[in-house]
């Protein structure tokens, strides 16, 4: 068992029971096995293998801080070098580590690596020293070291060697496993921060305000948190806000920078109602403190549903498209540059009028993605709107978002779009309490809305009619034995088609109380539905999609 | 009788030539029915000829023809006189979507009712 590391090897009767050993052995694999502690278990260890070998004192070197350094995580004996730091090659700790083998220094003063910095400053005289490597396969970790055997000769045995050497594995493996249990948690942590910020980004994003408002909005983020984002809300006066963005990058940094960017337009777009002057303080506030090298692309706007008329401003994003009449036509919005580069720019307004036109915002992971192997882009995109251009807003923009999930290989980019759509904004939406006394308020407000149309006033009083009977039913029916209910009513025209929706939030109803009776069969009762079948084109009821309650849509041609 | 106080319906009855004519006025939907058809039945179980003059209702939904039906009805099986007069052109035509407008007798004024029969 003679080794060349091994220097002046003592030839002398080895008098320690190797049942001892074995005993101790067994219990620090035991405590190693079972620490929660790892710093504390090494202590225990290192004060155990001194009494045991009876070294004068003992210490435990790990390598730290990318392996340039070794650093004392244990120690026993009268000297105190906890936290001591020593380079990674220095002493014969440092050639144990790198050399990957035990040393048995008989006379350290004959040691060209002996260091005896440590004895200087501490008085403690070191004589031999026997250090054992801590690896785990090709992966070092630090050393073991023990100092000045209790002996006569004062000299470490080769049985110590062999003794030190077991431990020595024992410790590696339980520090190795230790470390990657402390990356595991940290990994979970991080993932967990992950989650947190990928819930407060999503809240950042507005709630959908239901199928009847005329701007919708998608994002899907590739990552956990998402470097693109949208907007929009509702101004006293009834114009919508809104804006579609995309932040240089991807991961934590770009989601920062994103929730900045977000809440300032935010904040400021309620009172600042030039989308351009708003674009250009947003800009300043960015090229002020944002860390080099990050941007964003934004464009910003306002939709007043009453006029359709649409303004907006691009701070370096890809233009919008508008979709008329089965055309589409990209927006002219100029050429400025992204915000959070160039301080002090002004930002043009660029008016549109969309009147039965939608108008389509998108980030780059739309055109980006691939589908059957080719990137999506323009055409494909106009063609996947165009496949679903009758389909109502809400309903087109997730049907797109879906085409583009068509494998795990289609999205490489976080996934941004939104609608801005004139067409189908409602001509009323109202709701009331399901009172009889109530009726009254629902014809008059249906026959303001219905003035603006082309409707004629005899056509006009048939669809109130059957409004009417249809609210009646929902409060003597839907509403029988409840108090508080509420009526929604909803009035739209698309392409000459009057639709009718009225909501309910009432048990189901049992559509043979409101079925309509045979009209020879005189007597009172029965004849709402009948009106509302000879009065409408056709009448449908559903279930909305929250699973409450009752809805029904009547459809109209307007003459 | 009067109406409750959110009433959509107003009336009042006169004694002309024979018949109660009652003279209603304003909305007769799910909310006003119920008095219109209390002041119908009313003046039927007077058991007196009952006309109903129809000119100062703008708005007559279902449940407000139900009424009628039940004053017709009862008028019927009490061998009284029953009958609208004075119908606009609205509340003609939802007595049309009943399928009643052959069914009530229905004429211009009670004068003219008077002569047709």
């Amino acid at each position: 068992m003679e080794n060349e590391d091994i220097k002046h090897a003592p030839d002398m009767p080895d008098d320690s029971q190797p049942e001892d050993q074995l005993a101790l052995l067994a219990q620090m694999s035991q405590e190693f096995a079972t620490s929660l502690d790892i710093d504390e278990t090494l202590n225990n260890a290192i004060k155990q293998m001194m009494d045991y070998l009876e070294a004068e004192a003992g210490s435990i070197f790990l390598l730290e801080n990318n392996d340039q350094e070794l650093v004392c995580r244990a120690c026993a004996g009268p000297i105190k070098l906890m936290g001591l730091r020593l380079g990674a090659e220095q002493g014969i700790v440092g050639r144990s580590v790198q050399d990957n083998r035990v040393q048995m220094v008989r006379n350290v003063a004959n040691d060209p690596n002996f260091t005896a910095q440590v004895d200087e400053q501490t008085g403690f005289k070191t004589r031999s020293i026997l250090c054992a490597p801590l690896a785990v396969k090709d992966v070092k970790i630090g050393a073991i070291e023990l100092i000045n055997k209790n002996s006569a000769d004062g000299l470490f045995a080769v049985n110590d060697q062999h003794m030190l050497t077991a431990l020595a594995a024992l410790a590696a493996l339980s520090i190795h496993n230790a470390a990657q249990a402390a990356a595991l948690v940290e990994q979970e942590r991080i993932q967990r921060e992950l989650e947190l910020a990928r819930e407060i980004q999503a809240n950042l994003l507005p709630a959908s305000r239901g199928d009847d408002f005329p701007v919708h909005g998608l994002n899907l983020p590739m990552l956990e948190v998402s470097g693109d984002f949208y907007d929009f809300f509702v101004l006293d006066d009834g114009r919508i806000v809104f804006n579609l963005a995309d932040v240089s990058g991807k991961g934590m940094n770009a989601a920062l920078l994103m929730a900045k960017t977000s809440s300032l337009f935010h904040c400021l777009g309620k009172t600042i109602n030039a989308p351009g002057q708003l674009l250009t303080l947003i800009n300043n506030e960015i090229c002020e403190n944002t860390t080099r090298g990050m941007f964003v692309t934004l464009i910003g706007g306002i939709f007043d549903p009453e006029s359709h008329s649409v303004t907006l401003a691009n701070a370096g994003h890809h233009p919008p498209i508008i979709h008329h009449n089965g055309e589409f036509e990209e927006i002219e919005t100029g050429e400025m540059p992204p915000l959070g580069i160039i301080p002090n720019l002004y930002f043009p307004d660029h008016h549109l009028q969309l009147d039965k036109d939608a108008l389509y915002l998108y980030t780059d992971g739309v055109t980006e993605a691939q589908i059957d192997g080719e990137m999506l882009g323009e055409h494909g995109l106009q063609a996947l709107i165009t496949r679903h251009q009758d389909k109502p807003v809400a309903k087109r923009l997730n049907a797109i978002i879906n085409s583009l999930q068509k494998d795990e290989l289609s999205l490489h980019d976080d996934v941004t779009m939104m609608i801005i759509e004139g067409t189908d904004s409602p001509l009323l939406v109202q709701s009331f309490p399901a009172k009889s006394s109530v009726l009254k308020t629902i014809r008059k407000v249906m026959h303001e809305a219905l003035h603006d149309t082309v409707c004629s006033a005899e056509q006009a009083d048939a669809i109130v009619l059957a409004a009417s009977e249809a609210a009646a039913n929902i409060i003597q029916h839907a509403y029988a034995d409840v108090p508080d209910g509420i009526i929604d009513l909803a009035l739209h025209l698309h392409n000459n088609e009057l639709t009718v929706v009225l909501r309910d939030y009432a048990g189901p109803i049992d559509i043979s109380t409101v079925a309509p009776r045979a009209l020879q069969d005189i007597r009172p009762g029965g004849l709402g539905t009948h009106f509302m079948q000879q009065l409408m084109d056709n009448l449908v009821y559903t279930v909305p999609e929250d699973g409450i309650g009752n809805r029904l849509t009547m459809r109209i041609s307007l003459l | 009788m009067t109406p409750p106080a959110d009433s959509t319906v107003n009336h009042w009855i006169e004694d002309e030539q024979g018949f109660l004519v009652i003279y209603f006025s304003g909305e007769i939907d799910l909310h006003g029915s119920p008095h219109a058809r209390e002041v119908i039945l009313d003046c039927i179980n007077q058991e007196r000829n009952t006309v109903i003059d129809m000119s100062g209702i703008t708005y007559i939904d279902s449940s407000g023809i139900a009424s009628l039906v039940e004053g017709y009805q009862l008028a019927k099986n009490k061998q009284l006189e029953f009958g609208l007069i004075n119908v606009s052109k609205s509340a003609l035509s939802v007595l049309k979507l009943a399928h009643l407008d052959k069914v009530f007798p229905i004429h211009n004024s009670l004068n003219d009712r008077l002569q047709s029969s």
